[in-house]
């Protein structure tokens, strides 16, 4: 009886203190927020994903329920290029880690010329991804391209090669100029996280007598796995819808080598005029980054708890 | 508020909307254009002068050009149709775009205008500009692919530019003639896009060979004997003589006219309006190119004529404006100067039959190939897709694998058919 008396008390209380009134001043200050996410986000998710169950042809449409899903999953051209995308993503993911912890724990070591010697580094980021992959485009360029006259002229290579022209040579130049663009992001972010270390650890490290890969394998790995965690997740949730670069620079060629999800969805709804083959792509998109995403939140969650303890 | 002076704002309020009103209805009256013409250096300056003349002509309508590169254009004109905003006018592949729903019937234009504008047109030219037996389109150029030396390079080959190859033999003799360190004969096209089909298809023709049937139902492309065959010595003179330019999987139109215009290919499969883009780059080559007809196995047809034509969309607010603005665009005065500054071929007989264009000794060549060649794009929803896609895969596979190349074919023939097949 008591605790219901206390509990009455309560709500009395807060009735009176007026908290009841401004329970709602929260949402009503997310509101526009929301609004402008669902407008942005969630009408062209509906959209997509009604088109995915649709047979279009231009401005003619008809529902088909799941034959585009059907059609997709029984097409050796998206397995194909799930497969192709799972390489690039994965190479690129790997590159971009190795190379950039390399060039963070580098740059952090440098005190002479150490910030026009990052903003060097950063300036791939920087530029346009279209317009970096123009200029690749000519650099790779067969018979006037300066990497052919480079490679040619040290005897590296007898002949100048088709660096777009061959399917494993085309892949690997996109996954190059990829890495050139996206290396810098990742060893941005290991750099923070290197200047985060206490210097105590070290000192107490070659105190006990760690040699230089003692201190990298037992100080700076273990600091930094919070962030190798996230640069790994948010690198690959970027790096599998990436489109812009191997559009410009092979369109999905040689023979599809390099046709990648985000480059057959583009191919399929503009190429071929099917919007709904390609939003039930765009729709498997969404599902592999979304799974991508709740790994990520999973991983990172209890990663941010420990390095906060 | 006393009511008189409510009476007078109200009546004030009435007579501003009046105003407005009157206002917004004396606004000129806005025709959108998409063209990527309107981007090439050629052709820019004539547009400009051309929508002046139009606009001082017609004050009551405004051209507002729109411009777009090539690789980009059928997409920014997708994604607007789409959205009910397509341009008014567009320049671009006509059974598509009519099949989507993307266009206006002009019938009732064209059936509107006086006799001596519709008699100009070749009926199998206004042919190909008509979907399921309506009018989609009218013609404006036509790209004629002819066989084009260098003149120098033919006679430093000891060669003689006056009697160019009439049959493959004779054309591949002289593609190794005119092979040397850093110089090959020609190109051989397998780059993404539809000029690679294009220029395929004039070989296919060139031998007797066919890649449809007329139905546009099926390809034939494994089935046709003489198709295989053209194929097969086309990509050769990459694959096995060595005689055409390395990296074709990467070769398009842009590369190809940047090497030949740098003397790095002697030869180009190309039309008219690729001299500009040549000269462009290298303008020491005026007067030093030779148009001749591309060799071939049978007396016709020998080549290609690619038709441009310029056509009214669905979602066009104004059409009478827009078909007022084709025919201008499409008049003789601007057709010719189209010819003579940009070097688009006119489809007008009237344009063509022209002194100034007749007596021109490369153009009149052109009209001779022009004569003995089959029109494209072929009439089918799926062309762009098939062309610029499937086929150009086919090619690229073959060139990598040529051992494989009939086994290629049929599974084009196959994912080609079944496209075809599927409306």
């Amino acid at each position: 009886m008591s605790g219901g008396r206390g509990m009455r008390e309560e709500r009395a209380i807060w009735r009176a203190s007026g908290l009841r009134r401004e329970r709602w001043h929260g949402y009503y200050f997310l509101a526009p927020t929301l609004l402008f996410l669902a407008l942005l986000i969630a009408v062209p998710l509906v959209q997509a994903f009604w088109t995915s169950l649709q047979r279009t042809r231009g401005l003619r449409s008809s529902f088909v329920g799941l034959d585009n899903y059907l059609h997709l999953f029984g097409s050796e051209r998206f397995w194909h290029s799930l497969s192709v995308s799972a390489l690039f993503t994965v190479a690129c993911v790997a590159l971009h880690l190795a190379v950039g912890l390399l060039l963070a724990l580098a740059l952090h070591q440098v005190t002479f010329a150490r910030t026009a010697l990052r903003l060097g580094f950063l300036t791939p980021w920087i530029i346009a991804p279209s317009i970096g992959a123009v200029v690749w485009v000519w650099l790779l360029e067969p018979q006037f391209g300066v990497v052919n006259h480079i490679l040619t002229s040290l005897g590296i290579i007898q002949e100048a090669r088709v660096w777009l022209g061959e399917p494993l040579l085309a892949l690997g130049s996109i996954i190059a100029v990829d890495f050139w663009r996206g290396m810098p992001f990742v060893m941005l972010l290991l750099l923070a996280g290197l200047q985060g270390i206490p210097a105590e650890q070290y000192e107490a490290a070659a105190i006990d007598g760690a040699n230089a890969w003692q201190k990298f394998r037992h100080v700076t790995l273990p600091n930094l796995r919070y962030l190798l965690i996230v640069a790994t997740t948010l690198d690959t949730i970027y790096t599998i819808r990436h489109f812009d670069i191997i559009a410009v620079m092979t369109a999905g060629g040689p023979a599809s080598a390099t046709e990648v999800l985000p480059v057959l969805i583009y191919n399929t709804a503009f190429e071929a005029n099917r919007f709904g083959r390609a939003s039930a792509v765009g729709i498997v998109l969404l599902g592999i980054v979304l799974t991508l995403s709740v790994l990520y939140l999973r991983i990172v969650k209890p990663e941010r708890d420990k390095a906060e303890a | 508020m006393p009511t008189p002076i409510k009476r007078a704002l109200a009546l004030g309020c009435w007579l501003l909307v009046g105003l407005g009103t009157g206002a917004a209805s004396a606004e000129p009256v806005t025709i959108t254009w998409q063209s990527t013409s309107l981007s090439e250096k050629q052709f820019a300056p004539i547009a400009e002068e051309l929508i002046a003349e139009f606009e001082a002509a017609n004050p009551e309508i405004r051209i507002k050009p729109i411009l777009v590169g090539r690789k980009e254009d059928w997409t920014k004109f997708v994604t607007a149709a789409q959205a009910g905003k397509a341009p008014c006018v567009y320049r671009g592949n006509v059974t598509t775009a009519a099949y989507n729903g993307y266009l206006r019937p002009l019938d009732d234009f064209f059936e509107a205008s006086e006799d001596s504008f519709k008699q100009v047109w070749p009926a199998d030219i206004l042919n190909a500009v008509r979907f399921e037996g309506r009018l989609y389109a009218l013609p404006v150029y036509a790209g004629i692919y002819a066989e084009v030396y260098n003149r120098d390079l033919v006679e430093a080959a000891g060669l003689d530019p006056n009697a160019p190859p009439e049959t493959w033999d004779e054309y591949l003799s002289w593609m190794k003639r005119l092979t040397k360190d850093g110089q090959w004969g020609t190109a051989v096209l397998a780059g993404p896009t539809t000029t690679t089909t294009r220029t395929l298809l004039s070989w296919i023709y060139s031998n007797g060979g066919r890649a449809f049937n007329d139905e546009m139902t099926e390809s034939s492309f494994s089935t046709d004997p003489k198709a295989v065959e053209a194929i097969r010595f086309y990509l050769e003179l990459a694959s096995k003589h060595g005689v055409a330019a390395p990296g074709a999987a990467t070769i398009n139109y842009r590369e190809q006219t940047t090497l030949f215009a740098q003397g790095k290919i002697a030869a180009m499969r190309n039309a008219y309006w690729g001299f500009a883009k040549v000269l462009g780059d290298n303008p020491d080559l005026a007067g030093k190119l030779v148009v001749a007809m591309p060799p071939a196995n049978v007396a016709a047809p020998r080549s290609v004529a690619k038709i441009t034509a310029e056509m009214i969309t669905s979602s066009c607010e104004h059409p009478e404006q827009a078909w007022t603005f084709l025919r201008h665009l499409l008049s003789p005065k601007w057709q010719a100067r189209s010819m003579t500054e940009a070097n688009y071929m006119p489809l007008r007989t009237d344009v063509a039959e022209r002194p100034e264009i007749k007596s021109d000794p490369i153009v009149s060549r052109y009209l001779e190939v022009g004569a003995i060649a089959r029109t494209i794009p072929l009439p089918h929803p799926a062309w762009a897709d098939v062309a610029g896609k499937d086929v150009v895969k086919a090619l690229q596979q073959a060139l990598l694998e040529p051992d494989r190349l009939e086994e290629i074919l049929r599974e084009l023939d196959e994912t080609v058919t079944e496209k075809l097949q599927d409306l």
